[in-house]
């Protein structure tokens, strides 16, 4: 479904990724974790097409788009919910969600935002007030349902648990699992390493802007360095 | 007596500023959406009103045609001021972002819209000369006379067009797909971007709009005051920037209030203080309104970008 290779992203003297490749398969949940400052919304960010690459390929459903804009790829069917949530905060929680669908024309587009109204019934109670009123939690929702009125085939989230309670967090995850289960593809990076890994189905270990391993969960999960520096389960 | 004068005044202030809400209404559009001090405004205005002058008076360049009807003359003369805006889009804005990622945080693209201000003046000041034009339509002695007061009824119709045409604006902005995508753009251009909104396509409707009401506000001073000049564009630009700051940056709304609050200050002060005072009364209000509100009397909590 999604194939990166060997790209690199440069913000002037910053070498922020280098030689990286990842691939996500068809309704597949794959992981990036690492440590702040690794590159991992720099890797997402350019496979949305909002970061340059200045080498290696990126393809999407068997096509190379690294010449498609950021907006063409959302209407291929690939969206990311970005790192901080960036969600409209001067507009009402249901224009949110119409600019989600911005890509999408047509009549169905009506159904999906009430499809996501009839599912987080927090955000139907305020879907004409501003989306600044929203707690935290909440505005994730709103982040992800404003992802999902997009249809997308792959859905990229960067960093969604951040603040959020640990109540909240096994509720996002619950829906990432239900997302994917629709058959949409999943490519997640975490903080919380755990559970990320009790998700996914594969990942990749981004350490300074290169992969340093990549693998099944499992692998991953038996990594030592993994495991010390991410799982808190040496001492 | 004295009473009925300043109320005669107040009526022609109130005309007055009917001229400067669209103006301010563009500038707003360049601050709101795009965090955009655009110095070509007050020449796209001027621009619409001499070519205006010029196809009514002389026709077609090149000789293409005699002089043409004024009302069409004006019409082509708003196709211009958009096309122009269009140009100042290309190589003030779009180019600073194509090149730099970003055409907001720096004064380079606000000199460069100066420097496109400088360049249609003085191109206009060599066809045509420096002179005021005379502008004539039909409507030189349309007055309503009511109670002893006087009010044109083609500056009343003014009025009501420029306020017609800002709401026409406020719901394009507040409920359509074209101006909840601006809206976003204005808020924050990269999440827009991750919607699905191809800001590079939408960025140029802005420059359109700008355009077109700098168009509208110079034919409706050039229907009302029956001139029209290379300088013009001076003489609103500076009143449209006040009524913006005093109206509220971003707030479409507050543009029609700054407007007429602004025309008035000027017609009442010309009348009590003599003509050089006018510009010294606007500017000594806005600089104690933005002591007390410094988002100006309709606009949001935030000073800045992303207030639509
Ligand atoms: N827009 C930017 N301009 C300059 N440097 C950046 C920019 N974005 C990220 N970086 C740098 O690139 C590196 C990777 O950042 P990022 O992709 O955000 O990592 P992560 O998401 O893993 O924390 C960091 O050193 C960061 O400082
Ligand atoms: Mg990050």
């Amino acid at each position: 479904m999604l194939n990166v290779e060997n790209i690199d992203v440069r913000y002037g003297a910053i070498h922020a990724l280098k030689n990286v490749s990842i691939s996500v398969g068809e309704s597949e949940i794959v992981t990036v974790v690492g440590s702040n400052g690794a590159g991992k919304s720099s890797l997402l960010r350019a496979i949305a097409g909002t970061t340059k690459v200045s080498k290696g390929s990126i393809s999407f459903k068997k096509q190379r788009i690294n010449s498609l804009s950021a907006p063409s790829r959302v209407k291929s069917g690939l969206t990311l919910v970005p790192e901080g949530r960036q969600i409209f905060v001067s507009m009402t929680v249901e224009e949110n969600l119409l600019l989600g669908a911005h890509s999408r024309t047509g009549s169905e587009v009506k159904n999906s935002i009430e499809s996501i109204f009839d599912r987080f019934s927090n955000l139907a109670e305020r879907r004409n007030q501003l989306a600044s009123v929203l707690s935290g939690g909440e505005q994730q929702m709103l982040a992800i349902g404003r992802a999902m009125v997009a249809k997308p085939r792959l859905m990229m989230l960067d960093e969604p648990s951040l603040g959020l309670s640990p109540i909240l967090v096994s509720q996002l995850f619950e829906l990432i699992k239900e997302l994917h289960s629709q058959g949409i593809s999943i490519l997640i990076v975490e903080q919380n390493t755990k559970l990320a890994l009790k998700t996914a189905q594969r990942g990749y270990i981004l350490e300074l802007g290169s992969v340093r391993q990549e693998g099944t969960v499992d692998e991953l999960a038996a990594d030592k360095i993994l495991a010390e520096a991410y799982l808190g389960e040496s001492n | 007596m004295l009473f009925e004068q300043v109320l005669q005044q107040i009526i022609n202030g109130l005309m007055l500023g009917s001229i400067y809400i669209s103006v301010a209404v563009a500038f707003t559009l360049a601050i709101g959406i795009l965090n955009f001090l655009n110095f070509t405004i007050p020449a796209l205005y001027m621009l619409a009103g001499m070519v205006g002058w010029s196809l009514s008076h002389y026709g077609l360049p090149f000789g293409l045609s005699g002089p043409i009807h004024w009302g069409l003359a004006l019409v082509i003369g708003i196709i211009c001021a958009i096309l122009a805006s269009l140009l100042v889009e290309r190589f003030t804005y779009r180019y600073f972002k194509m090149k730099h990622g970003d055409a907001t945080e720096h004064a380079i693209p606000l000199v460069s819209s100066l420097g496109f201000l400088l360049i249609f003046e003085y191109l206009i000041l060599i066809a045509h000369g420096s002179d005021t034009r005379g502008f004539s339509t039909p409507f030189t002695n349309l007055d309503w006379k009511t109670a002893g007061f006087i009010i044109s009824i083609p500056q009343l119709a003014s009025l009501i067009l420029s306020i017609l045409i800002v709401a026409a604006l406020s719901f394009l902005l507040s409920r359509t797909k074209v101006g909840r995508a601006l809206r976003a753009i204005a808020e924050n251009p990269d999440a827009a971007t991750m919607m699905g909104i191809d800001v590079d396509r939408i960025v140029p409707i802005v420059f359109i709009l700008i355009g077109f009401l700098c168009g509208i506000s110079a034919s409706i001073f050039a229907i009302n005051y029956h001139e029209v000049s290379p300088y013009m564009g001076d003489h609103v630009g500076t009143k449209a920037i006040a009524a913006m700051v005093i109206g509220g940056l971003g707030s479409v709304w507050g543009a029609i209030a700054g407007g007429l609050i602004v025309g008035l200050s000027e017609t009442l002060s010309i009348y009590f203080f003599g003509a050089s005072s006018a510009q010294i009364t606007v500017w000594s209000l806005l600089l104690i309104l933005v002591v007390f509100k410094p988002t100006g009397l309709f606009g949001h909590n935030a000073i800045g970008k992303g207030k639509f």
